[in-house]
C-alpha cells in the first residue's frame, strides 16, 4: 500500500513527480540528470549538484509512504561532519517529527524536485561553513 | 438511518464515539482500530485498568452495546493502511454516509481524506494540540479542500515558535523553532501529552461538528430523491434542514483551551478558518485533471486539451486514451521509469 501498489501512488508519480523530473533533466548535461530506480515499495533518485566548486553525489528516497513522508536525501560523496548532517550522511532538511506542526515537509505544495533543491541549498551552505565555521541560513543556528 | 467509518478509538476517538453512538440517527458504526488497550491509556481513557490487554475496538463495541443494543458496531482490527485491508476498506467507505477521523498521524489522516474523497463521502477530523492547550477540528466535504489543502495552509511558517507566533493562531503555540544544532533531540509538542479533560472537550466539539455533518447528508440525500421524484420543483425549497455547511462560518475551526502567553492570550476563544482548495494542491488536483499532468512520454497519447494554466505546457496529442486502467497505469509508469533510468 503506497507510492507504487497503489493507483494514487502511480498517478502521483505520472502526473507530478515524473514530468516534474523530466522538465529538471531538461536540457540539462547528462552528468547532472536525475536517474531513477525501483528500491523496493519506493524510488530513488540518484543524481549530482554541484553547488559552488565541488560535484557531490547524492540520492534522494521516495519511501512506499512518500509524499506523505517527506523524501530523504543522503550524500554519497565524502563530507565533513557538521552539525546538520544525521547518520548516513543523511542531510537535515526537514527531519523534525512527523506531526503537521513539526514537519516542514508540505506534501500539498513540494514535489520530490524541491528536495534536490532544497539539497542544493543545503550543500552551498555546506561548502560556507567549510570554509568559514558559520552556517549561513538564519534557520539553522 | 446513517451510517458513519471510524477510524481510531484511542482517548479522542472513543469519546467521539462515545457522543456519535448515542444519537439515534446513526444506525451503524464501522471502527477500525488496531490498538490494544494498555495500562498507559487508563489516565485518558474511559475503560478500566482491568481491561487492559484487549483490543480497544473490541472494548469499544462493547461499551457501545450497553449503551445502544440497537447499533450495529461492526470492529476492524486493521491498520488502515495495511495492503491486506485496503479493498475492504473502499467496501466501507462506500456504504458510509459520515467518515470520522480520528488519529493522530499524518499518513493516516491523508489517507482516510483518499479513501473519503475517492468514494465522495464527508467527513470530519479533530487534533488536539500538545499539552491539551486547545485543539482543531476540521470538516471535509466531496470538491471542497482535502487534508492537503488543510495542512498546508495550517502548516506551521519558519518564524514559528519565535516573534511570529505572537499574532499568528495558525502557528503550534508549544513548537519552538526547530533546533538544527542538534537535528535528532527530542521535540517538545511530541512529548507533551494531553489531559483527559482537554480531550474530551476537543472531542465534544469533533461530535458535535460530525452530527451536524450528518445532518447536511441527510438534507443532501434529500435533495436528491426531491430531484429524482420531481423534475420540475426546486429541490431547496422541498428541504427544510440546513443544504450546506456555510453557516458554519469555518472550514476549521481551533478552541484555545487555555492562555499560553504569546500565543493564546485568551482561552475559549474560538479562530474560525475559512480554507479554500488549493489552486495546485498537488494531494487532491491530480484526481481532477490526470492526464494536463502527464509526463514527456504519456504526454503525446494523454492529449492536451484539459491541459491546467499552470501545468508544464504538453506537446500535441493525438489520441488521448484516459481514463487509464489499472494495467495501462503499469504500462505508463514502467516506461515513465524506464526513461529516466530504471532498469
Amino acid at each position: 500500500m503506497g507510492l507504487l501498489d497503489s493507483e494514487a501512488g502511480k498517478k502521483r508519480l505520472l502526473s507530478i513527480e515524473i514530468p516534474i523530473i523530466e522538465r529538471y533533466n531538461l536540457d540539462r548535461d547528462k552528468d547532472y540528470q536525475v536517474k531513477v530506480q525501483r528500491v523496493g515499495g519506493g524510488l530513488v533518485l540518484r543524481y549530482r549538484l554541484k553547488p559552488c566548486h565541488n560535484v557531490y553525489e547524492l540520492e534522494t528516497r521516495l519511501t512506499s509512504a512518500y509524499p506523505t513522508v517527506p523524501p530523504e536525501t543522503r550524500v554519497l560523496t565524502p563530507l565533513k561532519h557538521c552539525p546538520h548532517l544525521l547518520e548516513g550522511q543523511t542531510l537535515c532538511l526537514w527531519r523534525q517529527g512527523s506531526t503537521r506542526a513539526a514537519s516542514r515537509w508540505d506534501p500539498a505544495k513540494y514535489t520530490c524536485i524541491f528536495a534536490l533543491q532544497a539539497a542544493w541549498r543545503w550543500l552551498a551552505c555546506y561548502e560556507v561553513w567549510h570554509e568559514t565555521g558559520d552556517w549561513p541560513l538564519p534557520d539553522a543556528r | 438511518m446513517a451510517r458513519v467509518i471510524q477510524v481510531g478509538a484511542g482517548s479522542g476517538g472513543i469519546a467521539v464515539l462515545d457522543a456519535i453512538g448515542r444519537d439515534p440517527r446513526i444506525t451503524q458504526i464501522t471502527l477500525i482500530e488496531p490498538d490494544v488497550y494498555k495500562p498507559h491509556n487508563v489516565v485518558r481513557h474511559i475503560f478500566p485498568p482491568s481491561a487492559a490487554g484487549k483490543p480497544k475496538g473490541e472494548l469499544a463495541k462493547a461499551w457501545l452495546a450497553e449503551r445502544r443494543p440497537d447499533l450495529i458496531v461492526q470492529v476492524f482490527t486493521e491498520d488502515l493502511m495495511g495492503a491486506a485491508f485496503q479493498n475492504e476498506l473502499e467496501q466501507i467507505a462506500s456504504q458510509a454516509d459520515v467518515g470520522v477521523c480520528a488519529v493522530d498521524n499524518e499518513p493516516a489522516k491523508y489517507h482516510f481524506d483518499a479513501i473519503m474523497r475517492r468514494h465522495g463521502k464527508p467527513w470530519t477530523l479533530g487534533e488536539v494540540l500538545s499539552g491539551g492547550i486547545g485543539g482543531f477540528v476540521h470538516w471535509f466535504t466531496p470538491g471542497g479542500p482535502c487534508y492537503g489543502c488543510v495542512a498546508s495552509h495550517l502548516k506551521r511558517v519558519e518564524e514559528s515558535g519565535t516573534k511570529g507566533a505572537q499574532d499568528n493562531p495558525r502557528l503550534s503555540p508549544l513548537s519552538p523553532s526547530p533546533d538544527y544544532s542538534n537535528p535528532q533531540g527530542a521535540l517538545t509538542e511530541t512529548t507533551v501529552p494531553a489531559g483527559k479533560a482537554s480531550i474530551q472537550a476537543i472531542a465534544s466539539l469533533h461530535a458535535v461538528l460530525t452530527l451536524r455533518m450528518l445532518e447536511w447528508v441527510r438534507s443532501q440525500k434529500s435533495e436528491v430523491s426531491s430531484q429524482r421524484s420531481d423534475d420540475g420543483a426546486p429541490a431547496a425549497d422541498l428541504c427544510p434542514l440546513t443544504s450546506d455547511l456555510s453557516d458554519l462560518g469555518f472550514t476549521s475551526l481551533l478552541l484555545p483551551l487555555e492562555r499560553v502567553p504569546g500565543v493564546f492570550e485568551e482561552p475559549f476563544r474560538p479562530y474560525r478558518f475559512r480554507i479554500a482548495r488549493l489552486a495546485e494542491c498537488l494531494i487532491c488536483q491530480p484526481d481532477l485533471g490526470d492526464e494536463a499532468r502527464m509526463g514527456d512520454g504519456e504526454k503525446g497519447r494523454m492529449g492536451e486539451s484539459r491541459t491546467q494554466a499552470n501545468s508544464p505546457p504538453l506537446p500535441s496529442s493525438p489520441s488521448p486514451i484516459l481514463p487509464l486502467s489499472p494495467e495501462q497505469l503499469d504500462v505508463a509508469l514502467d516506461r515513465a521509469l524506464a526513461r529516466l533510468g530504471n532498469e
